[in-house]
């Protein structure tokens, strides 16, 4: 199962714009296997310092090993798949796809 | 064409760290000290980015975010605070006003430069 755990600024029009966004790319990536974790820095800043987030929005995928991070407008799916360590050929995702339980 | 950067922190070491930070790599910065000056040169001048520090005396960071959104609903702006619960309740007014901003965590990382390139690739110059 992949963790992620995306921070953001509130409910401003933008973060609603990248959480949707996201979702969206998890969803037909991972096609429900991930776990997302929505978190405004502005009512959790202490778990922000705690994962190091130096700025919003910034996708922090926490499992499975290794930790990547990705900042920025999370709109531009290809970036955000390479920067997490994916590519849309991934045998990682559709080795994920194939399985029951991943 | 270089991409233009404007910092505005009551903090003159700030500004000059922004300015030794991102001249040398070809970005343009302006600064101002005060909420007051950064509001004129935004009316005078266009920027890519903006980089705001949310507690200044005079015009804070929140209130200079309300008054360049007036008129620029789109250039980004990132707000510099520290992560701590004490500092959100201003921000948290302003999300909750529906103004569109980003924040950055206070004291300024080394990453800054990268995260920033980061940033500005979206508009395809970086």
């Amino acid at each position: 199962m992949y963790e992620f755990r995306l921070y953001v600024v509130g409910q401003t029009p933008k973060s609603i714009t990248v959480v949707d966004n996201l979702k969206g790319l998890l969803e037909s990536t991972f096609d429900g296997h991930y776990n997302l974790k929505v978190i405004d820095v502005i009512e959790n800043p202490e778990m922000a310092e705690k994962d190091n987030i130096l700025a919003t929005p910034t996708l922090l995928k926490s499992s499975p090993p290794p930790e990547r991070r990705v900042i920025g407008d999370l709109s531009d799916r290809k970036k955000v798949l390479l920067n997490l360590g994916f590519t849309i050929e991934s045998r990682e995702i559709r080795k994920c796809k194939e399985e029951i339980d991943c | 064409m270089s991409k233009r950067i404007l910092i505005i922190d009551d903090e003159e070491a700030v500004r000059r760290s922004f300015i030794l930070a991102f001249e040398d790599i070809g970005f343009k910065v302006d600064t101002a000290e005060s909420g007051e000056k950064g509001l004129q040169m935004k009316k005078d001048s266009k920027y890519d980015l903006i980089f705001l520090d949310l507690k200044m005396p005079g015009m804070n960071g929140v209130e200079t975010l309300r008054q360049i959104r007036k008129n620029d609903k789109n250039v980004p702006i990132y707000i510099f605070t520290a992560f701590h619960k004490e500092f959100m309740n201003q921000l948290r007014v302003a999300a909750g006003e529906g103004y569109d901003f980003e924040i950055m965590q206070k004291p300024m990382s080394l990453d800054i430069v990268s995260i920033t390139k980061h940033i500005l690739e979206k508009s395809g110059v970086c």
